[in-house]
């Protein structure tokens, strides 16, 4: 067995390993500290507070947002993002960094216009009646802040009102900067205003989600 | 007469037993850490005040004073990362579970704060400086070469008299204030509270105060050296500076947006609101 070929079966390796596996650990020097390494990242990692696990909210939240620009389409039954441990080790660095592509993403799409919400607008062939099956983008968010509320709410009661007047003066900036960039494409202050716009919204969710609440 | 004077001591005990009792609910507890340069100090604590100054030494010195027993402190240093962290307990409120911080860091630490509370104080240190809080008020002053990152929803943001760094503050409702700040970058993210600047824009600085509907205030003195642009799709905006035109695709509008350098135009200079009012005043001598 060569490195490559060991590597390529890394991710699935539970505790044991095969004969063939065993021998090439034995035999190379490097296979066996990466394994080592990776053993011991993995042991930390079981000691990590369970406070420090993200809320079920932020993986129910990324799948939502992958729904609706289509990158997943059927509802899974055993909804599969609520169960991050079931993602090997190996692929758990590419949650944020998921995360953190759809937030790009979603800004890439506005300042393009080739958003889902301009797919709705497009009218639908002649003589098929249509239902909107897809919720628009406004009520996704308004979804997904009722339920960042509650979670704040269930944590910190005191402070749901403080979050609700936050969001709204958010949203607001958001559909004011949506219109803006939307009634000129090319306007680059408009784009600087919904840049701004999503920027607080990340920070309020980043906020309400943070560990230095309770 | 009597039957006064004893009423009145008798008042001046209670207040005194209430005092005595009251102080005992407070626990006092200090902790120290030697840390070596440029060492990383994280306090997280959810209620109550933190207050941050440069101290003797390469140690870290806290003072917490905790308001009650459903409140502890969870401390650890790991290598040059001192991490304190506020430790609620089952039932703890905002006065159960308020503790008030001083502490005293090596002039050279980054510091992080996090707190819903506050209000968060940092002053006279030269490392990166993150401050959060939620309804926190913060306040920082007398920095310089540091970087400056201060995130609030509706706390109200004070920054004095920091030089050569980097700023970056994101407030939704919160007021922001920055008196003689002069900094490489400075970049302000409102989305309904005021903006207020009072200083000289410094030289070869990228300033940017954005709001949505909050009003943005900029003053400057007559030999600031900026290049400015300033719009509001909604408001009114004013000039008290004459401009020099420059050729920008910037559209200017009489009332709601203008653009142009003053002197050698060697700090860049963004006034952006959506709604709100945009002022760039002169500042009287």
């Amino acid at each position: 067995m060569t490195c490559d070929e060991f590597e390529r079966v890394l991710p699935e390796l539970g505790s044991g390993h095969s004969i063939e596996q065993e021998e090439h650990l034995k035999s190379c020097s490097a296979c066996s500290d990466l394994v080592a390494d990776l053993n011991a990242i993995s042991q930390q990692a079981r000691t990590l507070r369970g406070s420090e696990e993200p809320s079920p909210w932020v993986w129910n939240s990324i799948e939502v947002a992958l729904r609706q620009e289509g990158l997943i389409r059927q509802p899974h039954p055993e909804h599969p993002l609520l169960h991050p441990p079931r993602l090997s080790w190996k692929l758990r660095w590419l949650v944020p960094a998921a995360a953190a592509c759809l937030v790009v993403f979603g800004v890439l799409l506005h300042q393009r216009g080739i958003g889902p919400h301009v797919a709705i607008q497009q009218s639908p062939p002649a003589g098929v009646e249509t239902a909107d099956l897809q919720p628009n983008r406004a009520e996704v968010m308004a979804g997904d802040d009722l339920q960042l509320l509650n979670t704040v709410a269930s944590r910190m009661p005191s402070m749901r009102a403080a979050y609700e007047a936050n969001l709204r003066a958010v949203n607001a900036y958001i559909r004011d900067a949506e219109q803006s960039a939307n009634s000129d494409p090319n306007d680059e202050v408009a784009q600087q205003y919904l840049r701004n716009a999503y920027e607080q919204k990340a920070m309020v969710y980043e906020m309400a989600l943070d560990r230095s609440l309770p | 007469m009597h039957r006064k004077q004893r009423v009145a001591t008798l008042a001046v005990v209670m207040i005194l037993v209430v005092a005595v009792f009251g102080a005992a609910e407070t626990t006092r507890k200090e902790m120290h850490f030697k840390v070596g340069r440029r060492a990383s100090i994280s306090i997280i604590n959810q209620y109550g005040p933190v207050s941050v100054k440069p101290g003797p030494g390469k140690r870290v010195m806290v003072t917490a004073i905790l308001y009650s027993g459903k409140v502890e402190i969870d401390q650890s240093k790991r290598g040059n990362r001192v991490s304190i962290v506020s430790h609620l307990l089952d039932g703890a409120d905002a006065s159960t579970g308020r503790v008030d911080y001083e502490v005293l860091v090596p002039a050279d630490a980054s510091v992080t704060l996090h707190s819903t509370t506050g209000p968060l104080h940092v002053e006279k240190l030269h490392g990166d400086v993150v401050l959060e809080g939620s309804t926190a008020m913060v306040d920082v002053r007398d920095m310089s070469d540091a970087h400056v990152h201060v995130k609030t929803l509706n706390g109200s943001v004070s920054l004095t008299n920091v030089s050569d760094g980097y700023v970056e503050i994101t407030s939704v409702s919160g007021d922001v204030a920055l008196n003689a700040v002069n900094a490489t970058s400075v970049h302000v993210n409102s989305s309904s509270g005021k903006i207020h600047y009072d200083g000289d824009f410094g030289d070869e600085g990228q300033y940017s105060l954005t709001s949505h509907s909050g009003d943005i205030e900029a003053i400057a003195p007559s030999y600031a050296s900026i290049e400015v642009v300033a719009r509001s799709v909604q408001g009114r905006v004013e000039n008290d500076f004459p401009l020099e035109p420059e050729h920008t695709s910037f559209v200017t509008r009489a009332g709601s947006a203008f653009a142009g350098t003053v002197g050698k135009a060697a700090s860049s200079v963004r006034l952006l609101s959506f709604s709100g009012k945009i002022h760039l005043k002169k500042r009287e001598q």
